[in-house]
């Protein structure tokens, strides 16, 4: 091919281009010549950042126009969902809100077992681990004993013996066929019908439970479910049952049924309160209440495929780009349904921050979240469940003040509406933006992971603990023993706002009930403190005359002000603005910020604090600052001077 | 003439630079490019932070604020180590030391088939962390830095050692889920991490279809973006990551042309070595990249592979498992090395692979001596990491902690005085062992030469 | 050794040595030998761009569909093998895994290289067969449909006045401004490539479903979505 020249070669270009040409007719003329490079590279880079993807030939046409007007277009980008993607990442990379796998939502969830029936086929068979039974034989174990079953059946473990064929007569006795949420639209009714696939019209497209919940072994579609009659009462009420049950078995008696563990023995509380009321859908009720199920259509359950949890429900392992756009369909266990809600609403909640272009402080302050159906069913009825065990004993049966206030959930939100999200107001008096939001309270699970956080991601703070020696100490105050305090002076605090919200889970525990510091829970003669004030009152910090609640030592003043105090205190603090301009304009200019970026954080600072802590505001400054468009180094100019 | 301060000290200057002239020359890149070309190194981390009382620094009796693992908190059924001990109250039972012949150390039951080979072995204990988060945990244990501001402010130690003799390798270093990181001045491009999350993937990304174009063709287009990026290189201040882009487009067409996607799928990898355990239940699926490490090795594609293997963060009942845990792990180690034992070296005749190949493994912590409200442990700051090397002292555990609480005590005395030993010392000596200066990479870390093979 | 303590001894008796007087400024005005430019701008090195930019992009210029949309019409069920799965390439391309609290990818290396190459060859090579090869009896969509090649294509092979209006539209498409701005060898190496890949093709693939000529432009393509421009801001 002949060569050719620079100057030849930029003539044919721009005769080609002057031409008449079948090339895409909507393009624009040739760009006049006052765009540089710099130009296209800034528009580029501004796509990047506020579109979320590269500019298209028909935005680069718009662009060369001579009436194109780029601060009008930052404008038009500030609020897209490109710009909202691009600050939701920015705090996702720093929170990191998804699920890790390793969590239960133990009370709800429902296992399957097959049994062999009366006629030698399978029967597939519900129950929930640990339900308590008015039978000995299966109190607290599966609802069919093993002299019944033949094999001994429990959660997550593998049968022992071998199968043999159940009577009908106990079958019925044991067991119901119910029509449960997961199948019908219309599960609330007398007679539901509205079955998924056949007669329930139009379903959520995203929600899609696994095959093994719609069909038999055989394929056929399954219409009703058989789970044990306990787990099927659909009571809002049970009562303590106490069986009387009150000195263990001796060591060589025969255990009733064929069970393998002798049949639980009746708590003293359950001695005290036989009887009593207590609320269906609490932790009590599946300790004490044999009359309480999964309520109507098995609401306040889950369902798993299998004995070992098993899956449930399908949706993406991957989505990064949202969850309209997402990268696969997987089945997923059970014990990861609401997990993937609690990430989808902290996503949800941080969309509509930027979005809607809120005071970014709500962030920490803000009382309002967004729900759809399996996060209106979590909050509704299956958070309940976390409460209550060793806090009942001291007076609360149920949570008293959660920080998602179940009466604040949409009554018209079903569990299968997994796609239609509606917005909740104020989810409570104790609502701390992400701060009191399951994911966050999950992936962070102690009150110090919580507190931490706070100092990292808010405050852009970290705590580096440099050459610190560690020496024996019986100090259990971390803020003054050796070694600790260089950290720990500053974490204990902090961490004590998080000291009423128990560590992996989202209980609450009012001030009314637990004070920061207890005159009940105290040291006894022999310096111990009694088993139900031990799980929420630190023996470190109890002496003969009271104790401190469990994290709360570095400061009860903070306990006492909640996550909420903790949202107060820290969008008060100057380092709260700064932290987030600089993470946000790091992110823009691609690069950590220097010494030397000092003067264009203190006016970046200026502009979001002036305009309310509203990010637009900080983005606007940003990308139409000089050091924006410097961002890089590739220039149309050759190289100047000498090398570096 | 009169002799001024000037004169005097340039005359001194030259003096002196030719006594430094006369003292053996500190080893170039080069040196330790060639004087190692033939090492592999393996990189575990065992995600979450292992409980070191059960096999490293083990714990049987109830002393100080230390509770050891018993029946109550453990399932000992799959435990082959496990061998009951009374404890001192209480219906449960405790451990006995493994007490493997030929040494005089003890371990705990979840050392596994570890036992059988402690002569092959280093233990480092009382490992000082400073730290009880994840991420500096791990980034700590690697890097031999705490991250800044959650940052990592330095490379990982697969990432030190590629830069220093991995440069020329198809892979120099391939990481699953290893928390590798490439961060500094002066380093090579060619050596950013492969990371990836499964090996498979390699395989599936760098299959090509035939039915449009032929490889030929797609070199060519590959050759002239390589002539691109040197190109915008020039014309740039800083060329140096436009740089690195030719370089990896170089390093693809080897890796295309080495045909690597028959051999990198994990149907593939199982079949090629049958001997490691893919279906227990922890470490079925590390197993396959295991797998990878040998293959990759026995082909002299990579210098490092990085894998991880999780689920130590037990802080509730899942306890019960950390031993079982543990036992898979070292026993994929263990299984690792036997097959090390029996691939011929790619390069070294008449030597086996195991003789240049290197294992350290770490984690981001301990766990608490005591057991919490939930029958598990939290974290701690204390840590112990294990090598598998012919340039480290074999049959050694170095380090301790107190018998009280478990924190790392002083072991000797370095630079700063009596301390015990942390991460980045054992990172400064593993580059030691090779003949690398640490201080091309880490700002801390003293190398500790007990730890090293004379 | 030895030398060395002689050398540091000799060192400090010269600090104790007779002060020297330094003047504040030359003692005559320097003379001018040149003047250089200097340029002020802040240098930054050029940063990759972020997985989702680079995954939303790809999808847009798929026809804006969405990603598994894609991956249906890239696999297309044809034997072509041209496309895996989105979950094959997820962690090679660098996107973050929060659950297990991966960080995000923020360097190139040779495997991100090798699946943009696998990306890019089914990107190019679908979207060639969208604008360029129609069916039998049918024609190629208009030109506001295309979704990369937006030029009509000769039966025959371009001359460089052929090629580099055309190239023109594909620079614009991928790397956001013209050809004309970039540096100058450039369209004669696209040029050159494609030209080779045209008289190569036949002996080189003879049983390709693509011509030569749609083999040429489709290796311009390649050049083009792999370019370090594309991947880079």
């Amino acid at each position: 091919m002949p060569s050719l020249s620079r100057a030849a070669l930029a003539a044919l270009l721009l005769a080609a281009a002057a031409a008449p040409f079948a090339v895409d007719a909507e393009s624009a003329p040739p760009p006049p010549a006052s765009r540089t490079l710099d130009d296209y590279r800034h528009f580029r880079i501004s796509a990047i950042d506020l579109l979320g993807r590269m500019p298209t030939r028909e935005e680069i046409a718009a662009f060369e126009r001579s009436d194109f007007d780029m601060d009008r277009w930052i404008d038009a980008q500030l609020g897209g969902p490109g710009y909202v993607e691009r600050l939701t990442r920015i705090y996702m990379d720093a929170l990191r809100l998804e699920p890790n796998v390793d969590f239960r939502t133990a009370p709800a969830e429902l296992y399957r077992h097959d049994v062999l029936g009366p006629d030698g086929k399978p029967v597939t068979i519900y129950y929930r681990e640990n339900q308590r039974r008015e039978r000995p034989e299966t109190d607290g174990e599966f609802c069919l004993s093993p002299d019944e079953t033949g094999v001994v059946i429990r959660a997550r473990q593998q049968d022992q013996g071998t199968p043999r064929k159940v009577t009908q007569k106990a079958l019925d006795q044991a067991t119901v066929l119910v029509k449960p949420w997961w199948l019908y639209r219309d599960f609330r009714t007398r007679n539901p019908v509205q079955r998924y696939g056949e007669g329930w019209k139009d379903p959520d497209p995203q929600y899609k439970p696994v095959e093994s919940l719609l069909d038999d072994a055989e394929g056929k579609p399954v219409t009703e479910v058989r789970i044990c009659r306990e787990e099927a009462g659909t009571r809002d009420t049970g009562h303590v049952y106490a069986s009387g049950r009150v000195k263990p078995l001796p060591k060589d008696a025969k255990l009733p049924g064929g069970r393998l563990r002798p049949p639980p023995l009746d708590r003293p509380y359950a001695t005290q309160h036989q009887g009593q009321e207590l609320a269906c859908d609490t932790k009590m009720a599946l300790d004490y209440a044999p009359d309480c199920g999964c309520g109507v259509g098995l609401e306040r359950c889950v369902p798993g495929d299998s004995n070992q949890g098993g899956n449930a429900f399908y949706y993406p392992n991957h989505m990064p780009l949202g969850p309209g756009m997402p990268l696969d369909d997987a089945r997923q266990q059970v014990q990861r349904w609401f997990p993937y809600w609690w990430s989808r609403e902290a996503v949800h909640f941080l969309d509509d921050l930027f979005a809607s272009d809120r005071d970014f402080r709500e962030i920490l302050t803000g009382k309002r979240t967004f729900v759809n159906g399996p996060l209106a069913q979590f909050y509704r009825t299956i958070q309940r469940s976390n409460c209550c065990g060793p806090e009942a004993s001291f007076g609360m049966l149920e949570e008293k003040e959660p920080l998602f206030d179940p009466h604040a959930v949409p009554a018209d939100l079903e569990p299968h509406d997994v796609s239609t999200w509606k917005v909740v107001e104020n989810r409570g008096p104790h609502a701390a933006g992400i701060l009191t939001m399951p994911m966050f309270l999950e992936k962070y699970a102690s009150a110090r992971a919580r507190g931490a956080a706070l100092y990292n991601d808010f405050l852009c703070k970290s705590f580096v603990a440099e050459s610190q020696q560690l020496a024996p100490s019986s100090e259990p105050n971390l803020m003054v023993r050796p070694g600790c305090k260089t950290c720990h002076a500053t974490l204990e605090p902090l961490a004590a706002y998080f000291a009423r919200v128990e560590p992996a889970s989202f209980v609450f525990l009012p001030q009314g009930d637990f004070p920061a510091h207890s005159t009940t829970c105290k040291l006894d003669r022999n310096g111990h403190l009694s088993g139900a004030c031990t799980a929420l009152y630190d023996p470190a910090f109890a002496d003969a005359s009271g104790a401190t609640l469990r994290s709360a030592y570095g400061s009860p003043a903070h306990a006492d002000e909640t996550p909420a105090g903790a949202a107060q205190d820290i969008t008060r603090m100057p380092e709260f603005a700064s932290c987030a301009v600089q993470r946000v304009t790091s992110s823009f200019l691609g690069r950590a910020t220097t010494p030397d970026d000092a003067r264009l954080l203190e006016a970046l600072t200026d502009t979001f604090v002036r305009s309310g802590f509203h990010m637009k505001a900080l983005v606007r400054a940003i990308v139409r600052s000089d050091e924006y468009r410097r961002s890089n180094n590739l220039s149309s100019s050759p190289r100047l001077g000498t090398s570096p | 003439m009169k002799t001024t301060r000037r004169t005097f000290l340039q005359v001194l200057s030259a003096a002196t630079a030719a006594a430094w002239a006369g003292l053996p020359p500190r080893a170039s890149m080069a040196d330790v490019a060639t004087a190692n070309e033939s090492e592999f190194f393996v990189f575990l981390i065992a995600l979450g932070g292992w409980d070191v009382t059960l096999w490293a620094d083990p714990r049987n009796e109830v002393r100080g604020i230390i509770h050891p693992a018993s029946t109550e908190n453990t399932d000992t059924s799959q435990l082959k180590r496990w061998v009951d001990a009374p404890m001192a109250e209480g219906p449960f039972k405790t451990f006995q030391l493994v007490r493997p012949r030929g040494t005089s150390y003890a371990f705990g039951p979840g050392i596994g088939n570890l036992a059988d080979m402690v002569d092959r072995i280093t233990v480092i204990n009382g490992l000082e962390m400073n730290t009880v988060a994840h991420p500096d945990g791990q980034v700590f244990s690697t890097t031999g830095r705490h991250p800044l501001g959650g940052r990592v402010a330095a490379s990982s130690i697969d990432t030190m050692i590629s830069n220093e003799m991995g440069r020329d390798q198809l892979l120099p270093t391939v990481s699953v889920r290893f928390p590798s990181s490439y961060v500094g001045e002066n380093l090579d491009r060619r050596v950013v991490p492969l990371s990836i999350d499964d090996v498979g993937s390699i395989s599936r990304t760098l299959s090509r279809a035939q039915l449009y174009d032929a490889t030929p063709e797609r070199d060519r287009v590959t050759a002239m973006l390589s002539e691109e990026a040197r190109d915008l290189a020039r014309r740039s201040t800083y060329p140096d990551v436009v740089e690195g882009m030719s370089l990896q487009y170089e390093a693809l067409r080897r890796m295309l042309k080495s045909n690597l996607q028959d051999t990198f799928s994990a149907g593939g990898l199982r079949k090629a070595h049958p001997e490691l355990d893919y279906k227990s239940r922890f470490t079925g699926g590390p197993a396959v990249n295991a797998a990878f490490a040998l293959e990759a090795m026995k082909r002299n594609l990579v210098r490092c592979v990085s894998f991880a293997i999780g689920g130590f963060d037990t802080h509730g009942n899942n306890y019960r498992g950390q031993a079982q845990l543990q036992q898979e792990t070292f026993g994929l180690v263990s299984d690792l090395v036997k097959s090390l034992d029996a691939t011929p070296h790619p390069t070294v005749r008449g030597a086996r692979l195991s003789d240049h190949t290197h294992v350290l493994v770490v984690s981001d912590f301990c766990r608490t001596p005591q057991i919490n409200l939930g029958m598990g442990r939290d974290h701690y700051p204390n840590n112990s990491a294990l090598v598998v090397s012919p340039r480290f002292r074999q049959n050694l555990v170095f380090g301790r902690t107190d018998p009280d609480q478990l924190l790392p005590v002083p072991v000797r005395r370095f630079s700063d005085g009596e301390r015990a030993i942390a991460p980045p010392d054992l990172l400064a000596t593993f580059l030691a062992a090779f003949g690398i200066d640490p201080r091309r990479y880490m700002r801390d870390g003293e190398v500790v030469r007990e730890l090293l093979r004379a | 050794m030895k030398a060395l303590s002689v050398a540091a001894l000799c060192l400090l008796l010269a600090c104790a040595g007779p002060a020297e007087h330094v003047y504040p400024g030359p003692r005559t005005p320097l003379p001018e030998h040149g003047a250089t430019a200097e340029d002020t701008a802040h240098k930054e090195d050029l940063r990759m761009v972020p997985p989702e930019v680079y995954m939303r992009t790809y999808l847009h210029l798929f026809g804006g569909l969405a990603p598994l949309d894609v991956q249906k019409r890239a696999r297309a069920g044809d034997g072509a093998a041209l496309f895996d799965t989105w979950d094959d390439y997820v962690s090679a391309l660098g996107f973050p895994d929060y659950r297990l609290d991966v960080p995000r990818q923020t360097q190139t290396n040779a495997l991100m290289t090798a699946t943009f190459e696998r990306l890019g060859v089914a990107l190019c090579d679908r979207a060639l067969e969208h604008d360029l090869k129609a069916p039998k009896g049918a024609q190629p969509p208009p030109l506001g449909e295309r979704l990369v090649f937006a030029f009509d294509l000769p039966r025959t092979t371009v001359d460089v006045a052929g090629f580099a209006p055309r190239f023109d539209v594909l620079h614009r498409t991928f790397l956001g401004y013209p050809a004309s701005l970039a540096p100058p060898e450039r369209t004669a190496r696209y040029f050159q490539l494609y030209r080779d890949i045209v008289a190569g093709h036949a002996q080189a693939d003879p049983k390709s479903r693509f011509s030569p000529e749609e083999a040429g432009w489709a290796a311009v393509c390649y050049g083009l979505v792999r370019h370090p421009e594309f991947h880079l801001y």
